[in-house]
């Protein structure tokens, strides 16, 4: 919580200055991720499997020598068709000097949100922490899910980290 | 300002670890009959650099010991003491501890202080012995002659000026008292002038009549002053008169020059007796022009001021004092300069941290994948790809090539850093057993992977210590054998394909079959004398496993072989013996190049493709319906030439589907994972490859059974399997697995 605070706080203090920010979907929901974790998009590829691994992580993939793991978040979240095609879309994030890739279903765009804009996300439970959650922002009537992702990835539920940081 | 010298520390580690290996190799190569002045010297500054670096990081604990090594290593090389075998093992010795000394500050065991005072003890007592043989002298041209002059003069009763500032610490605690009773016993000791009150501090000035050396007090003297707060200077007793000596600039107003520390003292006697006094030169952090008061400047000559009073300026200063030594009359600076910093004539070099070429090996293993894939495109294109494209590109293969090798060579170091420390390591064992052995090295120059130097020593200096206590026998029983009483080590690397291969060979006695077979009947291991001599001889590996007739402290306990395997398989090499009776044991250990590189056996379970590290895999084979039998409905062992072996299910442990319905059908790999012998059931067997070795913890966490990854020709990654951890899994695996989906027969 205290992170998460922190963070609120920081964009609060700077009201007119804008973040950028990635948004995705996953089945029906759309969410923001801060740019500035991103590396880059990615086609998926058939990913080699990692035994014993939980359902969500695909495996690993040579990223132009580097060994990356991919997560599937449909399969974590319990949201969209899991179906890989050609379209299927990783986003290649980079965090806490690690490189993760995340299978999404589609990246929408990049859009600068102001901290204004962000609104705290009302306490629910679900599958889906509010810890991760920064905040909703709204966006010519979409919502977006403002998703605290470096923290997500690193949390012990995702089992990618060995000793996680909670 | 202050600066966090932490920072440096890791640098000072280092460079005082090269300088430690390099003075114990020289005084190994030390004649003791006849040392070259050059190689005195070499050692000398190798302990003089510790000693600097260490006081200015404030290890003071090294930085005393090495003085006081310094000052015998410098009587030594200055004639005054004749070189004998006891002052080199002292100073290898003294090589040791200061080791230790720098593992602990580097937070790695602890020093034994006990160890530390008898060393340092020694190493007084024998810088304090007897004085210069005349025939030592003759040898060694630097020191010219009025080193003969020192022994003439110490045969009588001579009185020392003795001045210094005494620390804080000395004052309150008792070492002040010490060294005034100390000089007490040595002869008659007048307190010219002292500190007023009691207890406080200040400039101390004793006169001492005395027989005994200059160096046998000056080192107490040393330790209680402020860091090179302090002289001892010889005087005529008559002539004694404070103003002759020089002033001390620690008072709070002296000239700003003289800020540094304090002038040298004048000199009052002829020049031919004043020569002894230039040893007080060596200690002193800086030394400053003499005052224009100086008239003694002719005979001294004067030291040029030194910018900064940082020990490292030591360096210029002892060699000063050892150049106006030889040019008694010179009063020039120049004779002075000729003299280098300990480092500066060394081979120019850089130091680079292993991420950064780490890094640059990674870029670079990039840049050959995304040429090979250029090349593929362009042979795809047949006659439509352009000439010139062609011949570019078979350039720019050659250049990848070459700038690859090239940069894998940055981690390549030459064997010779491994070797360099067995002499010693001979020469102390065959000490303590009695033994004479000879080494010989050959191919000290192949070069291996960095990591690999690191991980190797260990195992080798095992190999070595086996064979001097159990290989090479006792210069009796070799002449009743009819062989020379020296044994023979012979140490020798060369590439070998892609391997480096070192052997440890001795001319000793050979293995016994006879005895390693009783040994393995009594501890119960499965043995038959039908078995090879290569399989005897692998019995040596087992856990616990010695045929020594007693235990002494360099082996025989029976820990060791195992361990040396375990960690050689670890480094994905392996270890073969072969033996003679009477005529010599031949340890041979394979290694791959790199610890990057791994050759490994690719075999597919399913739709996935897994690397066995190759040194783990002893053979394969397509079991037939009757070999395989289950125990208790549970475990299944398959049967391979009259053994059982127990066999691990790779889909089942890694949930994945097989192709196959029936084991028949699939292929059995026998591994021996650390002395455990398994068998590895797969699909197929697909090829065998050098693999390049990826972290899966980079970007992942650590999965059992899984020691690595590496990418495929095609671009994909494939798993690389933890054989050992395999086999531990398997057995915890196999108590509640049930009978699996497949037949067993």
């Amino acid at each position: 919580m205290e992170i998460t605070k922190q963070q609120a706080g920081a964009l609060a203090e700077d009201d007119s200055v804008a973040s950028e920010f990635l948004t995705f979907t996953l089945g029906c929901e759309e969410y923001a991720i801060d740019i500035l974790k991103v590396q880059e998009i990615r086609s998926y590829e058939t990913p080699t499997l990692i035994a014993n691994a939980p359902p969500f992580i695909k495996g690993v993939v040579n990223l132009r020598g580097t060994i990356v793991p991919i997560v599937d978040l449909r399969i974590k979240f319990n949201l969209g068709k899991i179906e890989y095609t050609p379209f299927t879309v990783v986003v290649i994030l980079n965090i806490a000097r690690r490189v993760i890739g995340v299978v999404v279903d589609s990246v929408s765009d990049v859009l600068s949100l102001t901290s204004s804009q962000i609104r705290p996300a009302p306490d629910f439970s679900g599958s889906f922490d509010t810890r991760y959650i920064l905040g909703l922002a709204s966006v010519e009537q979409r919502m977006l899910i403002v998703t605290d992702i470096e923290r997500l990835m690193s949390s012990a539920d995702m089992e990618l980290v060995e000793a996680a940081v909670e | 300002m202050s600066i966090d010298m932490s920072q440096f520390y890791q640098v000072f580690f280092e460079e005082s670890e090269e300088h430690l290996a390099a003075m114990e190799s020289l005084l190994l190569a030390l004649d003791v009959a006849h040392p070259d002045a050059e190689q005195l010297n070499a050692i000398f500054r190798a302990a003089h650099s510790i000693k600097g670096s260490a006081g200015t990081f404030g290890f003071s604990d090294l930085a005393e010991t090495t003085h006081i090594l310094e000052n015998l290593l410098d009587r030594i090389r200055k004639g005054d003491l004749a070189l004998r075998p006891e002052m080199v093992d002292a100073c290898l010795q003294a090589g040791d501890v200061l080791h230790s000394m720098l593992d602990a500050h580097q937070g790695r065991g602890s020093v034994d202080q006990a160890a530390v005072d008898a060393l340092c003890q020694r190493l007084r007592q024998l810088s304090d012995g007897s004085k210069a043989v005349p025939a030592v002298v003759a040898a060694i041209p630097e020191p010219a002659p009025v080193v003969t002059d020192i022994a003439a003069s110490m045969a009588t009763r001579t009185c020392y000026e003795i001045g210094f500032v005494p620390t804080a610490q000395a004052v309150s605690g008792v070492g002040l008292g010490n060294l005034l009773d100390e000089l007490r016993k040595l002869g008659e000791l007048e307190i010219v002038q002292r500190p007023l009150p009691e207890g406080s501090i200040g400039q101390w000035l004793l006169r001492l009549t005395t027989a005994a050396a200059r160096d046998s007090f000056a080192d107490q003297v040393d330790f209680v002053a402020e860091s090179g707060a302090w002289y001892v200077g010889e005087a005529e007793p008559a002539a004694a008169d404070d103003a002759d000596f020089g002033i001390f600039a620690d008072a709070p107003g002296a000239p700003p020059v003289e800020a540094y520390g304090f002038f040298e003292p004048l000199p009052v006697q002829k020049p031919a007796e004043e020569d002894p006094g230039y040893g007080f030169f060596e200690p002193l952090p800086a030394v400053v022009e003499a005052p224009p008061v100086a008239e003694g400047g002719d005979g001294f000559g004067f030291f040029t001021p030194l910018s900064t009073p940082s020990v490292v300026a030591e360096i210029p200063a002892s060699e000063a004092a050892v150049g106006t030594k030889s040019l008694p009359s010179a009063a020039n600076g120049e004779a002075r300069q000729k003299a280098p910093p300990a480092n500066a004539a060394n081979d120019s070099s850089i130091r680079v941290s292993v991420e950064k070429v780490d890094q640059l090996i990674n870029l670079v293993g990039e840049l050959v994948i995304t040429q090979a894939m250029l090349l593929q495109t362009s042979s795809q294109m047949l006659d439509a790809a352009p000439e010139r494209l062609v011949t570019g590109l078979a350039q720019l293969e050659r250049n990848t090539r070459d700038l690859q090798e090239a940069v894998m060579s940055i981690r390549m170091l030459p064997i010779s850093f491994v070797f360099s420390r067995f002499p010693r390591v001979i020469r102390d064992l065959s000490a303590k057993l009695g033994k004479q052995v000879e080494l010989k090295t050959m191919g000290e120059t192949t070069e291996l992977d960095k990591g690999l130097i690191e991980r190797i020593a260990d195992p080798l200096t095992h190999l070595i210590r086996n064979s001097l206590d159990h290989g090479i026998e006792s210069p009796e029983r070799r002449i009743a054998a009819g062989k020379s009483p020296v044994g023979t080590i012979t140490l020798k690397a060369y590439h070998q394909g892609g391997n480096i291969v070192i052997e440890v060979g001795d001319d000793g006695a050979g293995l016994p079959r006879d005895k390693i077979l009783a040994k393995a009947r009594e501890r119960g291991l499965p043995v038959s004398d039908q078995m090879s001599d290569q399989e005897v001889f692998n019995l040596i590996f087992e856990a616990g496993f010695s045929t020594a007739e007693q235990v002494t402290d360099v082996s025989g306990r029976g820990v060791g072989m195992d361990v040396v395997r375990r960690n050689i398989q670890s480094m994905g090499g392996r270890v073969e013996i072969d033996s003679m009776a009477g005529i010599g044991t031949r340890m041979t250990v394979r290694l791959p190049l790199t610890l990057a590189i791994l050759d490994g056996m690719s075999v597919a379970v399913g739709d996935q493709i897994y690397i066995l590290p190759l040194s783990y895999v002893l053979e394969s084979l397509q079991p037939t319906p009757g070999e395989i039998r289950t125990l208790s409905n549970q475990a299944r062992v398959v049967q391979v030439r009259g053994e059982y072996l127990p066999v691990l299910v790779l889909h089942e442990m890694f949930k994945l589907q097989s192709v196959w319905n029936d084991f028949t059908q699939g292929i059995m790999v026998v591994l021996d994972a650390d002395g455990i012998r398994v068998a590895l059931f797969v699909d197929a067997l697909l090829g065998q490859h050098q693999v390049v070795i990826k972290s899966l913890e980079a970007n992942y966490r650590k999965v059992p059974g899984i020691s690595g990854a590496t990418i495929m020709g095609d671009g994909h990654v494939a798993l690389i399997l933890d054989v050992s951890a395999i086999a531990t899994m398997a057995r915890n695996h196999l108590h509640k697995a049930d009978a699996g989906p497949l037949r067993s027969e």
